[in-house]
């Protein structure tokens, strides 16, 4: 991810959800923005409080092809899902 | 049962079949989505985390269905990168500079690039895959205990053997740890091969230079420290860098153990030479002092030091003592002088001695004639003996120019001592006229090669050279003793002493310091003469106040030195 990219971010607000629901949410927002995950444009961002999905969700992103960053904000989680960056070939 | 109530159950039925039905599917549904979720690697979906009817509405399958494509296409993307990276590695294998092969953990080739086969295979050999690696890289039956490959397996470590021949090339093996077995060991290792032909060429060129220039710092530095001149090195900030063993003794210091100080703490009197700048310098003459307070003159050669770019590096100065030298060639100038007059003086004393033996022949033949008055006769008297005191000094010039002469000398083994007492016995009168007292003590000496008329007038000569210095009263003592391989005779004066400054004249002739006509100032000139030419020394010592004692010094004949034969 280039930092002077303008980046939107999608919001998902999962707290008080627990897996695999979690999951599933956080799968169909992969799908539905897909496109624009995939070029750039977009960022998803994932709020829960339920720590198995701090593992689940970001394991499937990466096997889908996304970057993934999970931070811990207060008393919930982040996961930052974008797209992979590839060096210049 | 009327109809509709008929209809009614058949509809309940059918409800009933079909909420069943739903059921049914929303299990499948469930059932496939755990399925699903299992195969993503999570748990189950909880009836009353998701009830059937959100379930349908949230479309499971769907989701995971459209995500396995997302992981499908991220997974062919994967492919592609792996397939073109390993066409990249393949590319890279076969045309790197290096020889590479992997070999499996029965010592079997698994692949091989075409320059390892190039470098280490011989042509002959068709297949290397497949084929054991000591079999077709070394010739052998088996890999021996210098083998990389047997190293790396048995340490996990990568093993490196250099200098490896092979085809008249020079190679170096790399092997390295490649992949594991199950329970850990090493099962492949990579070899990398280099030709190190063109490297080993230039690194034994540089051990040759190497060798060379260290034999070479050697040899120099054997010639620094033989040289009898003083050397030393100093750098751009006038600190001594380097010196010799000979700048050492020459200016009693040990500047070698303490480099790298300033020139000036070391020889102060040096140090204009570099700051002046007329670059190199030859033979400049410049007096020092040694630490035991002597006056020192060298003479200094200054050349500048510079790299390859002719930057400068310092300089080198080159000296040597020539305190002895220069002293040697004031006395060979005063010699030459020396030798003038007294060739000069031998000629006008063969010239004077006949004309004045006629004068003294006719005034003999005056004082025959019986008939020549008184008073003539004393005159004539008179004419004989200043002829014949004339006659005395024309002899001693004579004698002073034959000195050098061996031809004229009559060589005997004498012992000084007897020719002490046969001489003194001459000098009674004039010592008791005097009241001059004369005290002797003649040690055992050995004898001497002299000629004995010679020695006895160096006795004699200093005798009375000591009896003129004190003049009426005093004290004249004369001793022999043997001094190792040197007789010496001491003749001692309580007079009044040689001044420091005429000191180095004494000896000359015509040298005195008596009343015009009272001396020749032929005694001492003669007496240095004898010595000399007997390979002796004669020296004068003694405060500068009072007293004088002439210390000569001869060398013991070879004929009984040693032999313990003194003579009293």
């Amino acid at each position: 991810m280039e930092s002077r990219e303008i980046v939107e971010i999608v919001d998902l607000n999962i707290l008080g959800q627990v897996c695999p629901a979690c999951l599933l949410v956080a799968l169909d927002a992969l799908n539905n923005h897909e496109e624009s995950l995939r070029c750039g444009t977009k960022r998803l961002v994932v709020r829960t409080d339920h720590r198995d999905s701090t593992r689940t969700i970001p394991k499937a992103a990466r096997k889908m092809g996304y970057d993934v960053e999970v931070k811990k904000v207060d008393s919930c989680y982040e996961i930052s899902i974008g797209r992979k960056y590839e060096p210049t070939r | 049962m009327n109809q509709p109530d008929e209809e009614k159950d058949a509809l309940r039925r059918r409800c009933a079949e079909l909420e069943a039905e739903n059921r049914a599917y929303a299990r499948y549904i469930r059932d496939k989505t755990n399925h699903l979720l299992g195969v993503i690697g999570t748990k189950e979906l909880e009836e009353d985390e998701l009830d059937d009817q959100a379930l349908i509405k949230l479309d499971p399958i769907g989701i995971v269905a459209r995500s396995f494509l997302q992981i499908l296409t991220n997974l062919n993307q994967t492919i592609d990168e792996l397939r073109e990276a390993k066409n990249e590695l393949q590319a890279i294998f076969d045309a790197t500079g290096v020889g590479i092969s992997i070999v499996d953990r029965n010592f079997v080739v698994e692949r091989c690039n075409e320059k390892q086969r190039e470098m280490l295979v011989d042509s002959s050999v068709e297949e290397v895959v497949g084929r054991h690696c000591f079999e077709v890289y070394c010739d052998r039956n088996a890999p021996t205990s210098e083998c990389p490959a047997l190293d790396s397996f048995e340490t996990g470590k990568a093993a490196l053997v250099r200098e490896v021949q092979k085809k008249g090339r020079w190679f170096q093996l790399v092997t390295t740890p490649f992949s594991r077995a199950e329970d850990g060991s090493i099962n492949r290792v990579i070899e990398v091969s280099m030709d190190i032909t063109e490297k080993k060429k230039v690194e034994d060129a540089e051990k040759e230079l190497r060798e060379f220039c260290q034999t070479e710092r050697r040899k120099l530095a054997t010639v620094i420290e033989s040289l009898s001149e003083g050397l030393l090195v100093v750098d751009e900030q006038g600190r001594i860098v380097s010196c010799n063993l000979a700048a050492d003794e020459i200016t009693e210091q040990r500047i070698g153990e303490n480099c790298n100080r300033p020139l000036d703490d070391a020889i102060a009197e040096f140090a204009p030479l570099l700051r002046s700048d007329a670059g190199n310098v030859q033979g400049v003459e410049v007096m020092t002092r040694t630490r035991q307070g002597y006056d020192l003159l060298l003479s200094v050669n200054v050349g500048c030091l510079s790299d390859n770019e002719g930057r400068p590096l310092g300089h080198v100065l080159t000296f040597r003592d020539i305190t002895e030298e220069k002293k040697r060639a004031e006395l060979y100038h005063r010699a030459e002088k020396l030798a003038a007059i007294g060739q000069l003086s031998a000629g006008v004393a063969h010239e004077l001695n006949t004309p004045l033996g006629s004068v003294l022949g006719y005034a003999r033949l005056l004082l025959k004639d019986k008939a020549l008055p008184d008073n003539l006769k004393n005159w004539a008297e008179i004419i004989a003996e200043q002829a014949k005191k004339s006659s005395t000094i024309i002899q001693g010039l004579l004698r002073f120019a034959r000195q050098s002469n061996p031809a004229h000398r009559c060589l005997e083994h004498c012992f000084l001592n007897d020719v002490i007492q046969r001489t003194l016995p001459v000098l009674s009168t004039e010592l008791d006229k005097r009241k001059i007292e004369l005290i002797s003590e003649l040690n055992p000496v050995a004898p001497v090669v002299a000629d004995p008329q010679e020695l006895e007038q160096l006795v004699l000569n200093l005798t009375m050279n000591a009896m003129q210095a004190i003049g009426e009263k005093g004290c004249v003592r004369i001793e022999t003793a043997q001094a190792g391989s040197k007789v010496v005779m001491k003749i001692s004066d309580d007079g009044p002493g040689v001044p420091e400054e005429i000191r180095f004249r004494i000896f000359d002739p015509f040298f005195t310091t008596k009343a015009p006509g009272e001396g020749t100032g032929l005694g001492l000139s003669l007496c240095s003469g004898i010595v000399s030419d007997m390979g002796g020394a004669i020296d004068i010592a003694g405060g500068e106040d009072r007293g004088a004692t002439f210390i000569v010094s001869l060398p013991a004949s070879d004929a009984v030195e040693g032999s313990g034969d003194l003579h009293e």
